[in-house]
């Protein structure tokens, strides 16, 4: 295909992809009960109405806490769990591989179904904890695939010589494997952090009485429309933008850290 | 004990307890007398055998169907749009790849919101706009099973693209053209050059979407209507309105297996250090 028409294709794409989150936004810049499309009169009422609403407050952070404790989790876990997929060469590696990632190729709310009926046969009552508990099902697979595609570009040698030269276990951590493995870990703590976040198939069966963003805006979409809804919805993935952009300028900084640390060695090395 | 299990212990168990004691839970439910509670009575099939001839054919037919559908237009748009983002290296290609993923962190409730406010009849973002801009009425999709096949793709398109992204990265420039060097038509180049090298992503993009399709029940809640029922709904129904844990749990058991006997093979043959390692 021609370079114009290869352009064209991939705009068509992205635009459809964010076709539906503009029309969120278009629809939550009016305050009338019925969606009328192109609205006569433009405003921020929705907005206004959704920040003097409690439940705004209490919804968020019901989702800010379980993201914030999954995210904590799925962090200290998966560092681990990414030690024996890709720093370590062992009997029973491969089957290991492959049987975490097994909940990633799995119906979400075919598992949450079942978490369901597994906190009931234990007698757990469901609440948000346990919601923390199925999103971590989810979410740590894939931030221990995140991790270790950075720790594949590790090379054990460092940790040799550094040890060779004197360091003991706990400086060799904090000097050589913790900065290298810095960029995968702010990368797979945002992953744990916006998955469980915007998370509604295993919330819906999992929180119980508890209701996280998602489950709220799930539940009012298919039933009562307000745009007080979609400014609410807007409210809360704006939220997510923000907290993403934040740890992208921390990784942005961080390798622009180690970049100029590591050219200053070289530096000294070649000098 | 060696670091390799001693670091791989900590996730493991904690996959024993959240992902495989749970699914032994649901198999052991499904073997429990119709409509009870008590995981010590006798263990019998009935509800196997109801899950075979009390009408929860459709569900399971419209979620393999859909899953299927949804997974050949997914692999259908992503290929080409894959082998576009690679021919293209630079900044403008991690542009576009990084706008592609957005949306995957933004809840599917606002997207699949935002999908049915754009497709809306009268006052939607679409056919309000098109009356106002060139005053033609347009009818809409939905809530009807096809506004559900266009949510299943629109959600899980980036599910198919960035595997076959590692995919495609997999096909070396210089094995294509020596291909077409030796006179090989661009559907030759396709069929045994391209797609042997980049299968290891298309299949597991193919796999994530499938199965990420099968269970997929907000789709047809907020873009469906009454239009067709899935088979997570259906198993809904039977936890909650039907109090019939038993039957409920047949049911998963019943899509376990699907997912199962679609997901091991492919697995199994899969060297996913090789695909994840650049």
């Amino acid at each position: 295909m021609r370079k114009p028409l290869q352009t064209l294709w991939l705009t068509v794409i992205v635009v459809l992809l964010y076709v539906p989150i503009l029309s969120v936004i278009l629809a939550s810049l009016a305050n009338t009960r019925y969606m009328r499309f192109p609205h006569r009169n433009w405003s921020i009422g929705a907005y206004t109405d959704a920040f003097s609403q409690h439940e705004t407050l209490v919804l968020h952070l019901a989702s800010l806490k379980v993201a914030a404790l999954v995210t904590v989790f799925a962090l200290v876990l998966a560092t681990l769990g990414a030690m024996a997929f890709a720093r370590y060469d062992w009997r029973g590696r491969s089957i290991y591989q492959k049987a975490i990632v097994l909940p990633i190729f799995f119906p979400q709310p075919v598992l949450g179904l079942a978490l369901l009926l597994f906190f009931s046969a234990l007698g757990i009552t469901p609440s948000w904890k346990t919601a923390v508990f199925a999103h971590l099902v989810w979410i740590l697979p894939i931030v221990t695939l995140v991790i270790s595609i950075r720790l594949f570009g590790y090379d054990p040698a460092q940790e040799d010589a550094a040890r060779d030269l004197g360091a003991t276990r706990w400086q060799v951590l904090k000097e050589v494997t913790l900065p290298h493995l810095a960029p995968g870990l702010i990368s797979g703590g945002l992953f744990a952090f916006l998955l469980s976040w915007s998370n509604l198939p295993l919330s819906i069966f999992t929180t119980g009485a508890d209701t996280t963003l998602p489950e709220w805006l799930f539940s009012r979409v298919a039933t009562n429309y307000a745009p007080v809804v979609s400014a609410i919805a807007v409210i809360g993935t704006l939220a997510s933008v923000a907290f993403g952009v934040v740890v992208l300028a921390a990784l942005w900084i961080q390798r622009r850290a180690s970049r100029q640390s590591s050219s200053a060695s070289a530096s000294i090395s070649t000098s | 004990m060696k670091p390799g299990p001693l670091f791989a212990l900590p996730v493991a168990l904690f996959l024993l307890v959240g992902f495989a004691a749970p699914i032994v839970i649901v198999g052991w439910y499904s073997l429990i007398e119709p409509r009870s509670f008590d995981l010590t009575s006798d263990l019998t099939l009935a509800n196997y055998r109801a899950a075979f001839t009390e009408g929860y054919g459709g569900p399971f037919y419209w979620s393999i169907f859909g899953a299927l559908l949804t997974t050949l237009t997914c692999a259908l748009i992503a290929w080409p749009t894959a082998k576009m983002l690679h021919a293209r290296a630079g900044r403008g290609a991690a542009i576009i790849t990084g706008l592609i993923a957005v949306p995957i962190f933004v809840s599917e409730s606002v997207r699949l919101f935002g999908l049915s406010l754009f497709m809306m009849p009268g006052g939607g973002i679409l056919a309000g706009s098109l009356k106002a801009l060139f005053g033609v009425s347009i009818g809409t999709v939905l809530n009807t099973k096809i506004a559900v096949y266009l949510g299943l793709v629109y959600v899980h398109f980036p599910f198919m693209l960035f595997p076959l992204l590692l995919g495609v990265a997999l096909i070396p420039r210089d094995r294509i053209d020596a291909a077409r060097d030796l006179g090989a038509s661009r559907w030759q180049v396709l069929r045994e050059v391209e797609l042997p090298l980049a299968l290891p992503g298309l299949a597991i993009g193919a796999l994530l979407t499938f199965v990420l399709c099968i269970g997929a029940n907000a789709e047809a809640a907020i873009l469906g209507g009454q239009a067709v029922t899935v088979v997570t709904r259906a198993i809904e129904q039977r936890f909650s309105y039907a109090q019939d844990w038993p039957m409920g749990a047949a049911l998963t058991m019943l899509v376990t297996l699907v997912t199962a006997i679609v997901v091991f093979p492919v697995l199994a043959r899969i060297d996913l250090n090789r695909l994840i390692r650049r």
